[in-house]
């Protein structure tokens, strides 16, 4: 099997005028957790319909694992588990059987349907409510079974849009855990979120969607270390007018009322030779506090700057 | 059994548990309509009518019933399952399976026509209850009940894709499925009619399905059954093809 879970080229679709997405060129890789972030209507949702066939691509090329999601379909959507954002569980039915028709949708025999059922189910923690009805069930729980339903083909590839939208902390963290166990026993997770939290802590790696096409993917930790930091230094005697500061890294200046606020690319690495700096010219540190950017402040400055680029070229 | 067989099986057993467990929806509604029919078409009006191509009125009224009964059913069964799925978005999870779309369209296709029958079976109860029911041509009832079941389960698929609104399933099955059976020669002879009348009525497709039927169970027809059946089985493999075509397309289904 190819070593790539996703791949897509130049992937396009249109929705009359509205470009959803927009030349999408992306992969992922086996095993990996890939995160999707990008404000509503960035493409994320079309991106991943096309991956399931609930949407048809106008041009391009989409690939999971090797195979072709319109050419190669049954192979493709075989290794697929979706939770989507929107709840879609058939209500004719106790959850528990609505399961093992998923697992028969997917070639799983009666009895090995019903012991995955069982299985998904407990994994979830709402095996005591399989006789339930979807629609009898409370929100989080409507949001463990769109899960344990995503998990009971036993997928390679399980794709969470949005799953802990509108949950408790509580069950964001049951969740978190469960696809964490997932991803540790081999199964490529593609995560759409708009937490960016949720991003940081748990991926890989993260692609950031803006108008349809991809701004930049990178590791978390990769892209927060573009951002800005903010150091704060107390000084024993601040200054009335911010000091002329040639240090390395340094982009802006501000006096506060305990001293200064130092706007630098990589805090850690700018922050000695500030000191260094200050005490030279006669100020003596107190104390010293470095911010990090955070990946939602990359985010937005990342989206920003696409969309000044976007309306620039137009 | 291999994944296909258990893929179709799956669908067709969901499909069947969600009419059979709803038998205040699904089969008491035509054993209720169709007793209403028989009190007052066959034993109140039928008396006076006398008899009609040798047999007593209500017998020859029921094979019109049973159609009446099976393309309504088979055709409700398809266009609602089909478009309630799409309108609560559940059909996504067997969209999303690896499933063929062969599979899909034929299970319910299948599982729509199968209601049809059982519902064809109920009304011939009920008939039993007011007369004897004569089977004259068992073959060519059973031909005629699988066909015209199919077909109208096929119809009801492109129906439930093309639906937009639940107005549009009462349009199809009260506004265009129920007068043309109603003219289909169900409760009179084309021969009482006049020429003109006669001529028109056999542009009408269902006048082919009632007299089908008719000759199965009574004997008695004014169509080559023969014809009926071919001309029948050549519209079905058409319209189950467009079936195909359409969940190809994603027509109703993706965007």
């Amino acid at each position: 099997m190819t070593e790539l879970a996703i791949r897509t080229r130049e992937l396009r679709k249109n929705y009359g005028d509205v470009q959803a997405l927009d030349g999408l060129d992306l992969t992922v890789d086996r095993g990996e957790f890939f995160g999707l972030l990008g404000p509503n209507g960035a493409g994320k949702t079309t991106f991943i319909n096309t991956l399931v066939g609930l949407v048809k691509k106008n041009s391009g090329t989409a690939e999971v694992f090797g195979y072709d999601v319109e050419d190669d379909y049954r192979e493709a959507r075989d290794r697929i588990g979706l939770a989507p954002q929107e709840f879609n569980v058939d209500r004719f039915f106790p959850i528990i059987e609505v399961l093992e028709h998923k697992a028969g949708y997917h070639g799983i025999g009666s009895e090995e349907a019903s012991r995955r059922a069982e299985e998904a189910l407990k994994t979830v923690g709402i095996w005591e409510k399989r006789d339930t009805r979807f629609d009898w069930l409370s929100g989080g729980m409507k949001r463990r079974f769109v899960l344990a339903r995503a998990l009971v083909s036993n997928p390679d590839l399980l794709i969470l849009d949005e799953p802990t939208a509108g949950v408790d902390v509580q069950l964001r963290h049951d969740l978190w855990d469960i696809i964490n166990r997932m991803n540790d026993e081999g199964t490529t997770i593609l995560l759409t979120t708009h937490y960016i939290e949720e991003a940081e802590r748990l991926c890989d790696r993260v692609a950031i969607m803006d108008s349809g096409r991809k701004v930049e993917v990178a590791a978390p930790d990769e892209l927060m270390a573009r951002g800005t930091d903010t150091i704060d230094i107390g000084l024993a005697d601040p200054p009335r007018t911010a000091p002329r500061l040639d240090v390395e890294g340094v982009s802006e200046v501000a006096v506060t009322d305990d001293g200064l606020s130092v706007t630098a690319a990589g805090g850690s690495q700018t922050a000695p030779g500030l000191m260094r700096e200050l005490e030279r010219q006669g100020h003596t540190v107190i104390s010293l506090d470095i911010r990090r950017a955070s990946l939602e402040e990359v985010f937005v400055n990342l989206t920003r700057d696409d969309r000044e680029f976007a309306e620039v070229s137009a | 059994m291999n994944t296909n067989t258990i893929q179709f099986a799956t669908l067709v057993r969901r499909e069947i548990l969600r009419f059979v467990r709803r038998p205040y929806n699904t089969f008491l509604p035509p054993i209720i309509t169709n007793t209403l029919y028989f009190a007052v078409f066959g034993v109140i009006l039928g008396n006076r009518i006398g008899e009609i191509a040798g047999v007593s009125y209500l017998q020859f009224v029921l094979p019109g019933l049973v159609v009446l009964g099976a393309i309504s059913d088979s055709f409700e069964n398809a266009s609602f399952t089909i478009f309630h799925g799409r309108w609560n978005d559940y059909i996504q999870a067997v969209l999303t399976s690896p499933m063929s779309n062969r599979s899909m369209v034929t299970a319910y296709v299948s599982a729509s026509a199968l209601r049809g029958i059982v519902t064809s079976l109920l009304i011939v109860g009920v008939g039993l209850v007011f007369t004897s029911v004569p089977v004259a041509n068992p073959l060519y009832l059973v031909a005629f009940l699988l066909i015209i079941t199919t077909l109208f389960g096929g119809l009801g698929v492109i129906g439930g894709l093309w639906a937009s609104d639940f107005d549009y399933l009462t349009v199809m099955n009260q506004f265009i499925l129920r007068p043309l059976v109603f003219f289909g020669a169900v409760f009179y002879s084309l021969d009482v009619l006049p020429p003109l009348w006669r001529n028109v009525s056999l542009l009408n497709p269902m006048v082919y399905m009632v007299n089908g039927v008719r000759y199965g169970m009574i004997g008695v027809t004014e169509i080559d059954p023969n014809t009926s059946l071919v001309v029948l089985t050549g519209v079905t493999v058409v319209v189950l093809a467009i079936d195909l075509l359409l969940f190809k397309r994603g027509y109703g289904l993706a965007e």
